[in-house]
């Protein structure tokens, strides 16, 4: 009678052991299973199309990630504390209809225009971390919140595309050139960016604060940090990052365009979850995100270079987010 | 018969005023092995009809697997279970439910948003027609509450209801179904000290029901006040099986240790400095009223009294995790902490109660929750200087003795002991010169309690000022120099070590005649 439930616990068979042993590694450096995702994305897209492994795609790919990229720092950010920031989309499409209008309509120096438009975003985050810090709601329904407020007010301010965007403005969607490729300015501000906000949340003082509010809010409010400030700080960089971004998308389109920002929450989101963070705060890598980031460019990237049509491409896009959430989920659930 | 009992005399069963239940459940020879650790080797227990057979070991000494084991969660390696005397197969939970084997965990398996009988039957439902048959629930479920002695409605949602109030409904839930053996994991761990004798009477209930209890608590005092038999494991391994009625707490402790009780409260001679913090006046609305006190360097201030007199309050309060009144000095300046930022930058730490909801980053590694109060001195331009970090965590490991594979261990993975010592750890990282404890040693093994003991008298040598919380008298006993009792919001009593008997700190606790000083 024993014997059969003895049965039952044989030893793990060898294969199963190697999955355990891939999940085990992949609890131990969360990056790769991110990483090696982009790399077979490659890989297929190299042997399906031949226009696919060029320096100049690259280039492209990164052009088209670096505005969803920037607005995903400031969410990445948000997401470590664990919360969530739905308005950046609409803070970006603010701050780069005010930089324009200003400089364009207005008649400002594009510089002060640039600074006047960050300074905006800055204050919509500050709200953003008053309203979650003070009052204590939850950041989901405070950024709801504003994400239609910073709508309204764009839409007061303008409801026309801005053109004829003064040079200094569009500086970031000039390229240089190595060898044959062409890079853009914007794209290397973004990876520059991603490589400060990675510093500083590895190795600084603020940064660890930003795991450990996400981690246990209580927790480190009784271990001496200001939690409170440490919120509205969060909020308050995301923003700036959200306002930078702004400047990214009219240097890319060369213009000011209220219907921009409508799905960079969820775009930004997409980016921040396909790199690996996780949702509850606390955990993640803000090197992720950028991976993250590029996943979706090289699937859209790719996708169009294989004649696919842009709403399968946003179809697989859905698909990616749930195989990517699923083998996390997986492979944290074993280990309590 | 023998066999499960080898080390109890068998004639002394007579100890025990009624003839003893026939063996219900016996687990023979069972072993249970991990990737790389063997977690059980030849584990035998048997649990008797209407009686309590406490499970005693220290944290990794194999109980929760052999309760797993038990309860289908696990599958066994080696040896047999015997139900009603006939081998049976336990595969899944459902097979153990089936055969009426039922485990109320310390984390509660209920619904909150429902109501109490909604959870009684949650799952089973009884059906009228198409309609669930309400009248049914909610009768049976006054009848179980009833037959348990919980006064609280059916219709109660119990998210409202206390954790003692929960656990009752944890219970009531597996009595509903058919139960002959009920498995009850620290069972005490989540309730205070005025709702222990109320859970050891649903126990004693449960056992006139003629269920099969099996218990496992740290706690000597219920073992004695609750089990007939005792089982002792010890790193995986059976270490026996005694009448309770014929051992002795030393013996238990000694079989669980492998050492004696007296070394678990090392003696010490307290060398008093100046007045380290001074409260006076301390209150918080309605719950603190006119408590003052001094704390000396080297001196451990005990704080006795039932959960709920303040105790927790006070000490919140002294870390500025709450508003409050009051004046306090420290090193004799003045002191008026808006929140713990204030009370670290002073050298005043609080330990909590609650360690993983209130002082662990249990997603985050051991470097992180070790250094996180001590950063500031850690940085250059607020930048973190890895190498001074990594030496000042491996120190932490080194002194505290943690045990862990390497620092980027994730604090989740630890036993309770080893995360309290990396709490402690995050303390002594900075210059603590006032350490508040509250319960510094609950859920954890008589061993860790021996070395975080050690380490506190260690810590007033160099003349750090300690006061700490504990609602376990020994422990009060033991280590304090002088013991304060709180009752209802402020101290009623102050006992100096030699007079701090369990019968006056009780007294004051509850409120005897002698309690008005």
């Amino acid at each position: 009678m024993s014997t059969a439930a003895t049965t039952t616990a044989a030893p793990r068979s060898p294969q199963r052991s190697r999955i355990s042993g891939i999940i085990d590694l992949l609890r131990g450096v969360p990056i790769l299973g991110p990483v090696a995702a982009l790399l077979l994305a490659c890989v297929f897209f190299a042997t399906q199309t031949d226009r696919f492994l060029s320096g100049s795609n690259f280039s492209l790919i990164l052009q088209q990630v670096m505005v969803v990229g920037t607005l995903a720092i400031g969410q990445t950010l948000v997401i470590l504390t664990g919360g969530i920031d739905l308005s950046n989309g609409m803070i970006m499409a603010l701050s780069s209809v005010l930089m324009t209008g200003l400089a364009a309509n207005s008649g400002m120096n594009p510089f002060l225009a640039i600074l006047v438009g960050l300074a905006v975003c800055v204050a919509f985050g500050v709200l953003n971390g008053w309203l979650t810090t003070a009052i204590g709601l939850p950041s989901f329904i405070v950024t709801l919140g504003t994400f239609n407020i910073a709508y309204a007010l764009v839409r007061i301010y303008t409801t026309a595309t801005i053109t004829s965007v003064p040079d200094p403005m569009l500086f970031f969607g000039e390229t240089f050139g190595i060898g044959s490729t062409q890079i853009s300015y914007g794209s290397i501000l973004m990876l520059a960016l991603f490589v400060v906000a990675g510093f500083v949340l590895s190795s600084t003082r603020a940064g660890r604060a930003v795991y450990a509010v996400g981690d246990n809010p209580e927790a480190a409010r009784l271990a001496g940090i200001r939690t409170n400030r440490v919120l509205l700080g969060v909020y308050a960089v995301a923003a700036l990052s959200y306002g930078i971004a702004g400047l990214l998308l009219v240097a890319r389109t060369g213009v000011g365009d209220p219907q921009a920002g409508q799905t960079g929450n969820l775009d930004s989101i997409t980016a921040v979850v396909l790199g690996g963070t996780s949702l509850l705060g606390g955990r993640g890598q803000i090197v992720g995100t950028l991976v993250g980031a590029l996943i979706v460019g090289v699937f859209r990237n790719g996708l169009q270079l294989m004649g696919v049509g842009s709403i399968y491409q946003v179809l697989i896009t859905g698909i990616l987010v749930i195989l990517a959430v699923s083998v996390d989920y997986l492979s944290h659930r074993g280990g309590k | 018969m023998g066999s499960t009992l080898p080390a109890s005399p068998a004639p002394s069963s007579t100890a025990s005023s009624r003839p003893r239940g026939k063996v219900l459940l016996e687990m023979k020879g069972i072993g249970k092995s991990f990737p790389g650790v063997k977690a059980l080797q030849g584990v035998s227990l048997a649990v008797r009809e209407g009686e309590v057979l406490a499970l005693l070991g220290e944290n990794g000494a194999g109980k929760s697997t052999l309760i797993k084991i038990l309860s289908g969660a696990y599958t066994r390696d080696e040896g047999e279970i015997l139900f009603d005397g006939k081998p049976v197969a336990i595969r899944s939970p459902e097979d153990a439910q089936a055969l009426g084997i039922s485990t109320i965990y310390q984390e509660f398996n209920l619904a909150k948003d429902l109501t109490v009988a909604e959870n009684i039957f949650l799952g089973h439902l009884p059906v009228k027609g198409l309609r669930v048959d309400w009248e049914t629930v909610r009768k049976r479920s006054r009848e179980i509450l009833d037959s348990l002695g919980a006064l609280f409605s059916v219709d109660a949602v119990v998210s409202r209801l206390s954790v003692a109030e929960q656990q009752l409904v944890e219970i009531s839930k597996s009595l509903n179904r058919k139960t002959r053996i009920l498995v009850m994991d620290e069972p005490s761990a989540v309730l205070g000290e005025g709702d222990l004798e109320r859970l050891f009477q649903v126990v004693r209930s449960l056992k006139d029901q003629g269920i099969g209890v099996i218990y496992i608590s740290h706690r000597m005092r219920e073992i004695f006040a609750l089990a007939d038999e005792v089982t002792v494991l010890k790193d995986g391994r059976y270490v026996g099986t005694r009448l309770v009625s014929e051992v002795t707490m030393d013996e238990l402790v000694r079989l669980m240790i492998g050492r004696d009780l007296k070394d678990v409260y090392p003696r010490r001679e307290p060398k008093l400095g100046e007045v380290l913090l001074e409260v006076k006046g301390l209150r918080r609305a309605k719950l603190v009223h006119d408590v003052s006190f001094q704390v000396r360097a080297g001196e451990i201030v005990g704080f006795a009294g039932i959960t709920g007199s303040g105790r927790t309050e006070v000490v919140r309060a002294i870390f500025g995790a709450d508003a409050h009144g009051g004046e306090m000095r420290v090193a004799g300046r003045p002191y008026r902490p808006r929140s713990p930022t204030e009370a670290v930058r002073r050298g005043i730490a609080l330990v909590n109660e609650d360690r993983k909801a209130h002082g662990l980053f249990l997603k985050l590694n051991v470097t992180t929750n070790t250094t996180i109060s001590a950063l500031k001195w850690l940085c250059k331009a607020g930048i973190i200087q890895r190498a001074k970090e990594k030496s000042l965590v491996q120190r932490m490991i080194k002194d505290l003795r943690i045990k862990t594979p390497n620092a980027d261990f994730l604090v989740v993975n630890m036993s309770g002991g080893n995360q309290q010592k990396v709490i402690l750890g995050r303390w002594l990282a900075i210059d603590t010169k006032i350490l508040i404890m509250d319960e510094p040693t609950r859920g954890i093994d008589v061993g860790a309690k021996s070395e975080i003991y050690q380490l506190m008298n260690e810590l007033t040598k160099r003349g750090v000022g300690i006061i700490m919380i504990s609602s376990e008298l020994p422990e009060v006993q033991g280590m304090s120099d002088r013991v304060l009792v709180m009752r209802e919001g402020t101290i009623v009593g102050e006992l100096a070590r030699a007079e701090a008997s369990e019968e006056a700190i009780m007294k004051y606790a509850v409120g005897g005649e002698l309690a008005q000083a």
